[in-house]
């Protein structure tokens, strides 16, 4: 079936449907991953937006059962220059485009994807639509145009209600924004006893469960669209060690007086090189991010920073210097990607230890 | 026969030294007055790296002074070629950090403590070390801690450091 991808700026780019059949709206945005297609589609951070896939093959592994991210994936789209129709992969139970049938997902192959990633570079991200070809494109366009994308991002992935995920240690609250399994995998390999809560549960609610520590989880969109999880954090730390990840990262940013601000197309992919600023070490990571925080905005003496992406120095880690907070840009949990940055949930067990120990002494 | 088992790695070692940097910064209320104190061997190549952090960091050069604590033991004869230690700057009103390698009956530290008292009065004394593994003969404890490693007193703990030794790791030694 011929469908096409509108941009807002009138680009026209037709190309081949595959996965779900209907029209779908979105932030077009583009991924540099050579891998992991599965658990992009499914990372919750998608939230909104449509895919482009800039590694030119995507689908020759179908998907299995192992690697998702989320239950019930909310990207809108999934832009691809070659899908493979004849997959193989010996953990594959499904092809992807069952599974972006099953999932309601709409996808989009025979696209040029290098002009497609090369024009968002230039322009940055920006508005689109996949509708089938026989549509009137004009009147298309009129209504992209008007069309304004939610910005309640995170409350259409975060949990509703608290859930656990017992393990027999060190007691976590998850504070959910869109979080990747992964991140509860991490949690379990280390046997954390994690509870995974609403984004809007309150400090003294996530308190009530007697936590080792505090995670604020990935998750999609602005994170100035969230101000009351600004507040909990506020109200958290130095009551509990806090670590955070990707938009959990910058709201511990803004938590402490930073600012944060939309980069022009956003890192996302697995290539990307960070200094560890503290030993000079690079480790590889995977990043999947939109915003980030403005280094100007630092207040240096509450805030240090830790880690700075190489390719255009801004900011991927930081630290707070009186109580025991840390947070990351990238993925630590990596799936997909690179996995040099995993050893930072082993500090952030040390830091639930050193505080534990500090506090009963 | 003695069996060697490496429990610390190059990367752990990295990480517990980065980690402690974090955890001095975190405590200090200012760090204009921290000076670090390495004794002996390896406490001072852990000092030094240390600092290194703290430049990486903050930019900031903290002092770092060598101390050998042998004049101070309680289990050798004095004799005149052992003298008393200097550093080459002056604790006085200074946040000393002590750094060692091993934690073990705690009696180099009461030493260290005794020749810090003896060049100056510090506003304050702190420990940071890479291994602490237990079996304390005197009350002292440390403040910045790499890793635990319960051992038997049968057992040693070997460290070694690229300063030093060609390769950083830390092995745990035991006789079968």
């Amino acid at each position: 079936m011929k469908r096409v991808l509108l941009l807002e700026d009138g680009t026209i780019l037709k190309g081949e449907g595959f996965g779900y059949d209907g029209d779908t709206v979105g932030e077009v945005v583009f991924t540099t991953g050579m891998t992991g297609y599965q658990e992009s589609i499914t990372d919750q951070s998608y939230n909104g937006q449509i895919i482009t896939f800039t590694y030119p093959l995507i689908g020759n592994t179908g998907i299995n059962r192992d690697d998702l991210e989320s239950i019930s994936p909310t990207c809108r789209g999934v832009i691809v220059r070659e899908f493979a129709r004849v997959p193989s992969n010996w953990r594959m139970t499904m092809d992807l485009d069952t599974f972006l049938k099953q999932k309601k997902i709409v996808g989009l192959s025979g696209i040029d994807t290098r002009m497609l990633t090369r024009k968002l570079r230039d322009s940055g991200v920006i508005k689109g639509t996949i509708l089938n070809a026989d549509q009137d494109l004009e009147k298309a366009l009129v209504k992209l145009k008007s069309t304004i994308l939610p910005i309640n991002n995170v409350a259409q992935v975060s949990t509703h209600a608290a859930y656990p995920n017992p393990g027999t240690k060190r007691r976590v609250v998850v504070l959910d924004f869109g979080l990747k399994h992964s991140i509860l995998r991490e949690l379990s390999r280390r046997d954390c006893d994690c509870i995974i809560m609403p984004y809007t549960t309150s400090a003294t609610e996530i308190l009530n469960q007697y936590p080792d520590g505090v995670m604020l989880t990935n998750g999609p969109g602005d994170p100035k669209d969230v101000p009351e999880a600004i507040l909990t954090i506020q109200q958290l730390m130095g009551k509990v060690p806090v670590f955070g990840i990707c938009l959990g990262h910058q709201l511990l940013a803004l938590a402490n007086k930073a600012d944060t601000y939309k980069l022009k197309f956003g890192h996302r992919g697995f290539n990307h090189p960070v200094r560890e600023i503290a030993t000079g070490r690079i480790d590889f990571t995977s990043q999947n991010h939109g915003y980030a925080v403005d280094p100007k905005s630092i207040d240096k003496s509450i805030l240090m920073v830790t880690h700075i992406e190489i390719n255009d120095l801004s900011i991927e880690g930081i630290r707070h210097r009186q109580v025991p907070a840390f947070s990351v840009q990238f993925h630590p949990d990596a799936t997909p990607g690179p996995h040099d940055g995993n050893h930072l949930f082993d500090e952030f067990m040390d830091m639930m230890d050193v505080y534990k120990e500090a506090k009963n002494a | 026969m003695l069996i060697e088992k490496e429990i610390v790695d190059e990367e752990t070692m990295k990480r517990a030294l980065t980690r402690i940097t974090y955890e001095i910064i975190e405590r200090s209320k200012s760090m204009e007055d921290v000076v670090l104190v390495g004794i002996k061997t390896r406490g001072i190549p852990i000092a030094k790296r240390i600092a290194e952090r703290f430049r990486l960091l903050e930019g900031i050069e903290v002092p770092v002074g060598e101390l050998d604590i042998t004049y101070y033991r309680d289990d050798i004869v004095k004799t005149d070629k052992i003298v008393k230690p200097q550093l080459k700057f002056s604790i006085e009103n200074k946040q000393v950090i002590l750094v060692d390698d091993v934690l073990y009956t705690g009696r180099t530290i009461r030493a260290a403590m005794d020749a810090m008292m003896d060049l100056g009065r510090p506003l304050s004394i702190s420990l940071a070390v890479l291994i602490d593994r237990g079996h304390r003969e005197l009350p002292i404890r440390a403040d910045f801690i790499g890793k635990n490693i319960p051992t038997s007193k049968e057992e040693s703990i070997k460290v070694q450091m690229k300063e030093s030794d060609g390769i950083d790791r830390v092995c745990i030694l035991k006789h079968e």
